[in-house]
């Protein structure tokens, strides 16, 4: 049997994990390792009555992956491309002037016609010369490493929907996230962490809050673990002080008694192995959990990489660099979230885009650099984008300090990078005023048949019997893998 | 942000997948048929733009096979033999059909082939004639929709084994693949078993020991009846019905998720009705109809009213935003009554009616046009064109006597604001006065009038003369307080004045008096005015006596400046007499007492109901795709079709029931469920209470027994139990008895080997389950064992909060206007009160049920999850709710058996287990406490507790924990 031991000396947890050698542990972990299909010996019986066992233990997958981690940065609320990603000309020659077209706008009551240049000047980076524009400093840096995606298109018109459009692949609410299809294809490299992590913002979780993280209707099994964005990072990971340590390791021991002595008399019963171990696993979570928290580990330099000596960026440095922590640790989806509504700058985007911007640049660049520093860029997939981009017009027309943009859904950015992808390249293009992807345009459900191929699985196969259908990510929607990107 | 932090990294999770994986025909061989094969795959891909509803896109309906060979616009859809030339096939597979992005699978596609190639082969001869809600024969005969038959009570070999009917019915099959029953389980067992089934409790220790010491034959039998008598009774079987009622405190809907008031006596009137082994047809009746059987008015209502009408919370439980602004007022009002039809018809039908609401069922034969007729039964009272917002449907259940009281009060408080207006306006006209001060004399006459003139009607130069004195322009009764600080200034101002006046009147005096006495006396002088009086020299006493002035101060100064000390009594009386009008003490007191006399009213209580407004009956449309903004055809009331055409019998609902104030539409239609002849009714609810028995139903699926639900594993058990439970009037309680005094419910638990070859599911019975307890139950047994638990039923809800760390506990919220936690309030004993009355807030569920897998109401509960992941074990080992209840349990423990280890251990095995600990776990569990004391004594953490009690705890804590604790055998 699979059965970790522990080599480090000084774990609080070894007098525990020790007690295994009694056969809590081969009973408990060999039910968890076990991918026993149950079926019905007696053709009389419906197989589907059985209790189907999930768990999380690494699966094959349909190809070779590349990519073999992922750590997403959700940028909620519509980053505005144009301002960032997305240099238009037009932009600057209509600006103040009528737009020349159809716009669909959200806000009518603060609607105009009246273009919006960007007051932010781009330039070209890198070998590659990507363009970015000044808001970007820290990206600028990376550009040899990223994708820049510039034809993401959800077509529906509101956070909500297009939320959900890129978590679940369907615009309607109940579908899994993508942190679910992936724990659930590929199990978990990680014994004792969570498989599917989400870190929520201080600022509070984006727009449909536990909707970003659901399983859906897969098991609850691969639901999104928060983090919290304060102390304690992970509710009830740790006893009070008197009662830590020794006393709880006795506990447990004793605990343990009592539940052998119980599934004895019950043999047989999976859900009371499982108990036990559950309670196994907790108490290993607890010192991997907050070991793979603790930051103080590491190096001034790193830290100084994820702009964690800034105060404008360092709550977000943090959340990345933990971020690193745990796909090092084997965690297969970490989500960092910022917070509601974060990226809306329907208003006074002159002062409040460079602030959110200011937010976030520094650390998610540096994330790109410590990935690659230490080879880790390679299988680890890196995203940050959100659900949808701005309009070319503006909106809020009451002078220049309280201007702003609405949504498009139409035509937006986001980058990728690493995970078996090419450097250095942008994807796509919007029409000349950025409103509407026009070349190679890019849908949800390519995006996610992308991803899903670098980590090895045809998205369509990797299926889910539900009602009597077979479910996927895609849900028989039209889609593509972009093979242009992948090195 | 919704505020709910899940933890939920889970690590093993099992799941009773209640699916029905359609055989998969693909790899079927021999002869396809049009009626078994293709025509489901038509009905999801196909028939809601070929055929559905009177649709019929390119003149093309695929509803019968010579229809699709008839074929449309296009020529023939199918040429029978020949797939090849097939128009239906190359476009599907050509991805033009289905249109937009949808596909149809391959494997689907090869059945389609598959059949036409072989001919294009149907089962039985199509009709002549189809209309818009056309059934396909084998829709109509599908098993959930036949009529319950009376199947007799088969005959078994081992007829020892049988108890009750029921046993013959499993033992029947069990002896068909050559198994029996297991051996009776032991009497601990079987208490253990029945106070959890029955009440959700664990025995007490004197329960249990009448039980255990009761020799007689009939001492199970005695205990089931006094279970059912146990007032908890219904507290748990109530629990089980707000499941599928989606009972929740909290109006959900948004993020706003408003409090629920008053939801709770709906909670009551069921935790009642099953108390008082209300008849389940009455019990149906009163929540769907309750209303209709009441005489409007609802005023002065009696208790039989009262209760009628409360029942029709049953309909109210639907999420429900309208109340807190909605961004889309329409869509969440239609929200309401789709969610509505949801929980009634996979409560009380077991069927996902929803799944009708855009285009007909695409499993079941629900038509997309009964969708609607349903949806007519409901809409007087869920009208979204005349919607009322929650507050003004509830109905006051103040009576007449009482508001007559209650008036008499408020007309006595409303005499002292009266008076209290009087003088605001006395106030407010000294306050002008004294304002108009500052105005130069000129203009005073004309902002008075200003003043005094309505605002509307002032001309603009009024306005502007106001304008310019802000301090007038702005006084009103909301603004007089403000004034008193004006005063209170200028009364510290004149104060100021005459200290400083005093002062220097003082030394003026003091300067005059010295300069008039003679240099060389000076000193003497100085010394006098100094020095204390009883000690004064002859000499100083004479020079004072020749300048009494010397001594001038503040309190004498009107001896030598009568002038001077009656302006400072001047300044001093102003600075009085400002103080003196101070007008906020002066009105607060008539408010108080306005507040006194209104607390002496009896308090106004409300009910959610769901009435009609008699003579305001809409009209019913067809939604095109679902969507309210494009209403089609009219629909009248009617029940299901495929039901109506089985039963032939011709059941009518009335649009109108000329007898009735309302519509009567409700009142007919759970008439007809509950007339004894529906098939669903008896056979939902019976597999329900089966569930809650045997872990498991007969129908897997209890909401769905439709096509996609799971088929009864014993029909003519469900059919038999179904057709003896309305035979015997709906008794729930008979039930219960009938099923727990059944072999069957008496068996073991244990796995055996030779058994789990044959059976490994256990969906023949041959033993009992193994069943974890659920969230209430484990929460409520906790507290129970501590012997903290409160026992009185009903009232309002327990409130949840948010505590410092985001945990949802029970607790009153102390948070300000920014979301700040402020100082924590301290509960009282409500917090050991049992889960059902905890507020069940959908936005912030109670942490500890949560985790242990409580529904979400989203709108309602189906069926409960049993999960086992580490977060559960981490809130065991480490929870706040965990470590306080080891605590208290340790103390009782210590108080109960004070000073002996082992009968602390064992009352402690008792309250957990219902069982004496074996010599064994005693010798084990007082070697672990000893340890820990050991442990304990050597920790450097300062506590408030011994070693000794710490120890207790941690063991106490271990039982809580444990597989024997929390799981029923």
């Amino acid at each position: 049997m699979i059965h970790q031991t522990q080599t480090t000396g000084t774990h609080t947890r070894r007098h525990f994990l020790a007690s295994s050698s009694m056969g809590i542990g081969s009973v408990a972990l060999s039910w968890l390792l076990k991918q026993d299909p149950l079926l019905a010996k007696d053709p009389a019986i419906r197989p589907e009555l059985v209790n189907k066992h999930f768990d999380l233990i690494p699966k094959p997958t349909h190809h070779a992956p590349k990519a073999k981690a992922m750590i997403s940065m959700f940028m909620q609320g519509g980053p505005s491309h144009l301002d960032m990603f997305d240099p238009k000309p037009m932009l600057q020659k209509y600006d103040g002037k009528k737009f020349p077209g159809d716009i669909k706008y959200d806000n009518a009551a603060q609607a105009s016609s009246t273009v919006l240049g960007s007051p932010w000047k781009f330039s070209k980076h890198g070998e590659c010369g990507t363009e970015l524009s000044e808001l970007l400093p820290g990206l600028s840096e990376v550009v040899d490493d990223i994708v820049v995606m510039r034809s993401m298109h959800t077509s529906v018109n509101n956070h909500g929907q297009s939320i959900y459009a890129m978590h679940t692949g369907r615009i309607l609410a109940g579908r899994p996230t993508l942190g679910s299809w992936l724990t659930y294809g590929l199990g978990s490299e990680s014994e004792n962490l969570p498989a599917y992590i989400a870190m929520v913002d201080p600022g509070g979780a984006p727009v449909l809050g536990v909707n970003n993280w659901t399983n859906g209707w897969l098991p609850s099994l691969y639901q999104g673990t928060v983090i919290r964005p304060k102390e304690p990072r992970i509710l009830n990971l740790n006893a009070p002080p008197h009662l830590s340590g020794k006393a709880q390791e006795k506990y447990l021991d004793f605990l343990v008694k009592l539940n052998q002595r119980h599934l004895s008399q019950h043999p047989g019963e999976d859900d009371l192995s499982a108990r036990i171990a559950s309670y196994e696993l907790a108490a290993k979570m607890q010192t991997a959990a907050t070991e793979a928290l603790d930051l103080s580990k590491e190096t001034k330099a790193t830290q100084a990489l994820y702009g964690i000596d800034v105060p404008e960026s360092a709550e977000f440095g943090k959340r990345c660099l933990i971020s690193r922590r745990l796909i090092e640790r084997g965690v297969r989806f970490v989500q960092i979230m910022t917070g509601n509504q974060h990226w809306d700058h329907h208003n006074s985007m002159r002062t409040a885009l460079p602030r959110t911007c200011k937010r976030v640049d520094v650390p998610s660049a540096g994330l790109v650099k410590d990935l690659k520093q230490r080879g880790l860029l390679d299988e680890t997939l890196v995203h940050w984008g959100g659900e949808m981009g701005r309009l070319p017009v503006i909106q809020n027309d009451a002078g220049i300090a309280k201007q702003g943009r609405d949504h498009n859904t139409y035509g937006f950015s986001m980058w990728l990078a690493g995970g078996g992808l090419k450097g250095g390249m942008t994807y796509g293009a919007t029409d000349e005023f950025g409103h509407h992807a026009v070349v190679d345009k890019v849908s949800p459900s390519d995006y996610h048949a992308t991803l899903m191929h670098l980590f090895g699985m045809d998205a369509e196969r990797l299926t889910f019997t539900r009602n009597g259908a077979e479910q996927s990510l895609i849900d028989r929607q039209v889609n593509r893998i972009v093979h242009d990107i992948i090195a | 942000m919704i505020g709910r932090l899940f933890l939920a990294y889970a690590f093993s999770f099992s799941l009773c997948l209640s699916l029905a994986q359609a055989a998969d025909p693909a790899k079927k061989t021999g002869t396809l048929s049009f009626e078994k094969d293709v025509r489901k795959i038509l009905k999801v891909h196909c028939l809601h733009c070929h055929g559905e509803v009177g649709v019929k896109e390119g003149n093309l309906d695929l509803r019968l096979m010579r229809l699709m060979v008839k074929g449309g616009d296009s020529g023939p859809a199918i040429v029978p033999g020949k797939s090849g030339e097939s128009e239906l096939i190359s476009r599907v597979v050509a991805h033009e059909m289905p249109p937009e992005d949808k596909h149809m699978p391959q494997a689907e596609i090869e059945i389609l082939k598959r059949w036409i190639d072989q001919g294009a082969q149907t089962l039985h001869p199509e009709p002549e004639k189809i209309e818009a809600d056309y059934l396909a024969p084998d829709d109509l005969a599908f098993w959930s929709f036949q009529p319950v038959k009376n199947y007799p009570v088969p005959k078994v070999k081992n007829s020892k084994r049988v108890k009750q009917p029921v046993d013959a019915f499993l033992l029947a099959k069990l002896e068909a693949q050559g198994l029996s029953f297991s051996s009776q389980a032991s009497k601990t067992s079987l208490a253990r078993r029945a106070f959890y089934d029955l009440t959700g409790l664990p025995p007490t220790p004197e329960e249990l020991k009448l039980f255990l010491d009761d020799t007689n034959a009939n001492a199970y039998e005695k205990l089931i009846d006094r279970l059912l008598a146990s007032k908890h009774y219904g507290e748990r079987w109530g629990r089980h019905w707000l499941d599928v009622a989606g009972y929740a405190d909290s109006e959900g809907y948004n993020t706003r998720d408003a409090e629920r008031p008053w939801a709770f006596r709906y909670r009551d009137y069921v935790i009642r009705a099953f108390n008082e082994d209300k008849p389940y047809d009455q019990f149906l009746r009163e929540q769907i109809a309750g209303d209709e059987m009441v005489k409007p008015p609802y005023k002065n209502l009696n208790p039989t009213d009262l209760e009628k009408l409360v029942a029709t919370g049953f309909l109210r439980m639907a999420p429900d935003g309208t109340g807190s602004n909605p961004a889309e007022k329409e869509v969440a009002k239609n929200q309401v009554v789709t969610d509505t039809i949801n929980i009634v018809s996979s409560s009380v039908l077991g069927m996902t009616v929803a799944c009708a609401q855009c285009h007909d069922h695409k499993y079941d034969p629900i038509p997309q046009n009964d969708y609607y007729r349903f949806r007519a039964i409901f809409e007087p009272a869920l009208d979204w064109k005349n919607w009322r917002a929650p507050v003004s449907r509830r109905i006051s259940i103040m009576s007449d006597a009482d508001r007559k009281i209650a008036n008499g009060f408020e007309v006595e408080a409303k005499k002292v604001l009266a008076e209290r207006t009087k003088l605001v306006n006395k106030f407010i006209d000294r306050t002008l006065e004294r304002e108009l001060l500052v105005v130069p004399k000129e203009k005073r006459e004309l902002t008075r009038a200003a003043y005094k003139t309505v605002s509307k009607k002032r001309t603009k130069e009024q306005v502007a003369l106001l304008k310019s004195f802000p301090r007038i322009d702005r006084l009103s009764a909301g603004s007089l307080y403000l004034y008193d600080r004006t005063l209170v200034e200028q009364s510290a101002k004149a104060t100021q004045e005459s200290k400083e006046l005093g002062k220097t009147l003082v030394e003026k005096i003091e300067k005059e008096t010295l300069s008039k006495i003679p240099e060389a006396q000076k000193q003497i002088a100085l010394a006098a005015k100094k020095a204390d009086a009883k000690k004064r020299t002859e000499e100083q006493k004479k020079i004072i006596a020749a300048y009494p002035a010397l001594l001038v101060s503040v309190s004498n100064l009107a001896k030598f400046d009568p002038k001077g000390a009656a302006q400072i009594q001047h300044l001093k009386d102003e600075a009085k007499r400002l103080t003196g009008l101070k007008t906020v003490a002066v009105l607060k007191k008539y408010a108080d007492d306005a507040a006194k006399i209104r607390t002496k009213k009896p308090k106004e209580e409300f009910i959610r109901v769901l009435t009609e407004v008699p003579g305001k009956v809409p009209k019913t449309f067809f939604f095109n795709r679902g969507d309210f903004e494009q209403p089609k055809h009219e629909l009248l009331p009617a029940g299901l079709s495929v039901i109506k055409s089985n039963l032939k019998q011709s059941v009518e609902i009335p649009s109108k029931n000329k007898t009735l104030p309302t519509t009567g539409r409700r009142l007919a239609y759970i008439n007809y469920l509950t007339n004894g002849k529906h098939p669903l009714t008896a056979r939902v609810f019976v597999n329900r209470v089966w569930l809650h028995h045997f872990g498991k139903g007969i129908v897997a699926s209890p909401t769905d027994f439709g096509k996609l639900g799971i088929p009864p594993t014993h029909l003519e058990l469900l059919d038999w139990m179904s057709h003896d439970f309305v035979a015997h009037g709906w008794k729930i309680k008979r039930l219960h008895k009938m099923l727990m005094t059944s072999t069957a419910y008496m068996q073991r638990s244990q796995r055996s080997n030779d058994y789990d070859q044959v059976d490994p599911d256990n969906l023949l019975y041959g033993r009992m389950p193994v069943r974890r307890l659920e969230a209430e139950t484990i929460r409520d047994s906790i507290i129970a064992v501590t012997g903290k638990l409160k026992t009185d039923l009903y009232g309002q809800p327990v409130p949840v909060k948010e505590d410092e760390v985001g945990q949802i506990v029970v607790g009153i919220a102390n948070v300000d206007t920014a979301g700040r936690q402020k100082k924590a309030l301290k509960m009282d004993d409500r917090q050991f009160r049992r889960s059902i009355y905890v507020a069940v807030s959908r936005s912030k569920p109670l942490a500890v049920l949560d985790m242990f897998d409580a529904p979400k109401m989203e709108p309602n509960c189906e069926k409960r999850a049993s999960s086992t992941v580490a977060p559960q074990s981490l809130l065991m080992m480490n929870s706040g709710f965990m470590l306080e209840h080891a605590a208290y349990f340790a103390d009782r423990l210590a108080k109960e058996r004070t000073g002996n280890k082992s009968d602390q251990v064992k009352l402690a095995w008792i309250l957990s287990y219902g069982k004496e600990p074996s010599a064994e776990e005693l010798k084990q569990s007082v070697e672990f406490i000893d340890l820990q004391i050991a442990q304990f004594k050597t920790t450097k953490v300062k506590t408030n507790k011994t070693p000794e009690q710490l120890a207790l705890a941690t063991f106490c804590q271990a039982l809580l924990s444990s597989n024997g604790f929390l799981y029923l055998d």
